[in-house]
């Protein structure tokens, strides 16, 4: 009797979607994406964009991450690059909105060149402090530009026109933030399954078998940080649409440790991890803020007045214990239920 | 040519302070083998604590100067035997992640604990002037480079020399071999932590009597990486060193091109050394085997 899910051909093993169940779960949760903005209010609905302008963001990352493995702390570096260049072609040359996202991948597309040409011989730690180094220099190289960037100021940013369609209604926006999202996650699961794919992940598990296997380390390691900021750089333009203001303050370094920390408590490497990494991280503060003003009032107020120093502490221990207690993220944690509920009563 | 001067002796004041915390990084690397992302908090809370003696005990420098090493040794070690012990034989990656998880933490915690306001770390004596050469110094930036050289021959000769310095290096280099040689490899480790911890605080307390205490501290952190990479990260005098290059590099850029360029001209730095010498200038290399 056949007691599992068993992979018989290669083909089976890369499928996008490998079984029925999952192809039903799948268009029942597009489907209530779809509702969302109609049953939502104006509040819940706000946390509904964030959560899909992360989850983009988070992709992202993760091609660079977990899939090829370079830790990349200077990821908000090409956040706010997208966000600049989307804000400077659209708010300040009136290109149209679909250039502007162009724009938005190209330009940290270009820029991640620059950082990851020098990157190739660094590896671990020193990667992870060059990045940090990058990130640090495009807020300066940013300030400096007055004429383009309009310096400290900022760039004020409208919702865009598509076609005729206007998204300047939230429920409009929502749509175009799921669009993206889920065009983005179709990309990376495929990315993931093809022979690029597997090249990052050789690349991740062993980078000098993977050069004895014929990958050529150069080429993929850029093409990683590449794919990684254009994707990356479309989630800072549609960050900077949804704060509809553009500056480097808007942008802090949390966010590049934020987005680490998605990607842990998801499952390093999975794009469901970074899907599920995001809803936990994005909704953490206000469940927290929940259970407070449950206890008491007192603690209530003590959220209100530092609510931004709770949160950063509430990130900072997620991140702590899950790479204590549970180091493969949700998806594991996922895993390791599935694996209960199929064998129980037995252990394995 | 006074300018000049000016800007090199200030450049090695701010770059002594950024060596010593270079140096808190290396201690912990060369021992561990980590690098700690949580050490810029580090210092930032030791200064906090030798401010808030300094305000209940009226400024005895005595008092506050060992009130604040006992802080950084209890703090290196509470952190070492809470959140860095039970990560012990995990990979490198998870390690480093709960450094960074770490100095999340401890940042928002000093702001919750003290105020969001500048304040100064007055003990009565750093802020005044001495004139060397017709050049206005303050005596806590003379003090501070003077601490760090001593220290770098220190530390130096500690590694080199003391029985306890070489079993902290075999244990960087080998955990395992170095317990099957018994040597205790926690107790190297609550060493190096609180060690690391001193030796950067010691560097928080200096920036603290020369300029002021901020929540905006952690960066000097950000500032002394750039010097701990330069002179590699398992040098440890060398990242002193390094601390002195990136302070000085950062003035005269600061000085001639523009206060922009003085927040990067130390990120700039290390990314022309790191692709010339991915190890720093006075690391080494290490060779991989498959």
């Amino acid at each position: 009797m056949r007691t599992g899910d068993y992979k018989q051909t290669y083909g089976e093993l890369v499928a996008l979607i490998d079984s029925p169940p999952v192809w039903l779960w799948s268009a029942v949760l597009l489907l209530a994406l779809i509702a969302a903005p109609y049953l939502l209010n104006s509040y819940a609905l706000s946390l509904l964009m964030i959560i899909l302008i992360t989850v983009t963001g988070a992709l992202g990352l993760n091609i660079l991450t977990g899939y090829t493995g370079l830790i990349s702390l200077g990821h908000v570096g090409f956040l706010v690059t997208g966000a600049y260049a989307y804000a400077v072609l659209v708010s300040k040359y009136q290109m149209p909105p679909l250039v502007g996202f162009l724009g938005a991948g190209v330009v940290p597309a270009l820029a991640s060149l620059i950082v990851g040409a020098p990157s190739l011989r660094l590896k671990g730690l020193y990667l992870a402090i060059t990045t940090l180094a990058f990130s640090c220099i495009i807020n300066t190289v940013i300030l400096e530009m007055r004429w383009l960037t309009n310096g400290a100021r900022g760039i004020q940013i409208q919702r865009p026109e598509i076609f005729g369609i206007s998204f300047d209604s939230d429920a409009a926006f929502t749509y175009l933030c799921l669009a993206i999202a889920a065009l983005t996650l179709l990309a990376t699961l495929n990315i993931r399954r093809s022979r690029v794919g597997r090249a990052f992940v050789a690349i991740r598990d062993n980078d000098t078998a993977a050069r004895v296997m014929g990958i050529n380390l150069h080429a993929y390691k850029l093409f990683a940080f590449v794919t990684s900021a254009f994707i990356t750089g479309i989630a800072g333009a549609l960050y900077g649409i949804y704060l509809s203001f553009v500056s480097v303050e808007g942008f802090p370094f949390l966010l590049s440790i934020e987005a680490l920390a998605i990607l842990i408590v998801g499952g390093l490497g999975s794009a469901l991890g970074a899907v599920l990494g995001t809803i936990l991280i994005v909704l953490l503060p206000e469940a927290t803020r929940l259970i407070f003003s449950l206890f008491s009032a007192q603690m209530d107020a003590a959220f209100t007045t530092g609510a931004q120093e709770l949160k950063s502490m509430l990130y900072g221990l997620v991140i702590i214990l899950f790479l204590r207690f549970q180091p493969r993220g949700l998806v594991g944690a996922w895993h390791d239920i599935k694996r209960a509920w199929v064998h129980w009563p037995l252990r394995y | 040519m006074q300018y000049l001067i000016q800007l090199l002796i200030s450049g090695l004041a701010i770059g002594a302070i950024y060596g010593l915390i270079a140096m808190g990084f290396a201690v912990i690397y060369k021992s561990t083998g980590l690098v700690n992302f949580a050490q810029g908090e580090m210092t930032m809370i030791t200064a906090y604590i030798a401010w808030t003696i300094s305000t209940t005990v009226n400024g005895n420098v005595f008092v506050v100067a060992i009130g604040a090493i006992l802080a950084a040794v209890v703090l290196g070690l509470v952190i070492e035997r809470l959140v860095m012990r039970p990560m012990l034989g995990e990979p490198v990656f998870a390690t480093v992640m709960v450094t960074i998880g770490l100095a999340v933490i401890l940042r928002s915690a000093i702001n919750f604990i003290w105020d969001a306001y500048p304040h100064g770390l007055d003990i009565g004596m750093g802020r005044g002037i001495v004139h060397l050469g017709g050049i206005g110094v303050r005596t806590g930036q003379v003090a501070v480079i003077a601490t760090l050289l001593v220290l770098l021959a220190a530390i130096w000769a500690f590694f080199r020399y003391s029985k306890v310095g070489v079993a902290m290096r075999a244990v960087a280099a080998d955990d395992r071999t170095a317990l099957l040689m018994g040597i205790s490899a926690t107790k190297v480790h609550a060493l190096a932590w609180a060690a690391s911890s001193v030796i950067a605080g010691i560097g928080g307390v200096f920036f603290a009597l020369s300029y002021d205490l901020s929540p905006a501290m952690f960066q000097l952190g950000l500032k002394a990486f750039p010097a701990t990479i330069l002179g590699g990260l398992d040098a440890v005098p060398g990242s002193g060193l390094g601390g002195l290059l990136i302070g000085i590099t950062e003035n005269l850029a600061g000085g001639y091109l523009g206060s922009g360029m003085k927040e990067v001209a130390g990120f700039a730095m290390i990314i022309v050394v790191l692709m010339i010498r991915p190890f720093g200038i006075f690391g080494e290399r290490d060779i991989e085997r498959v």
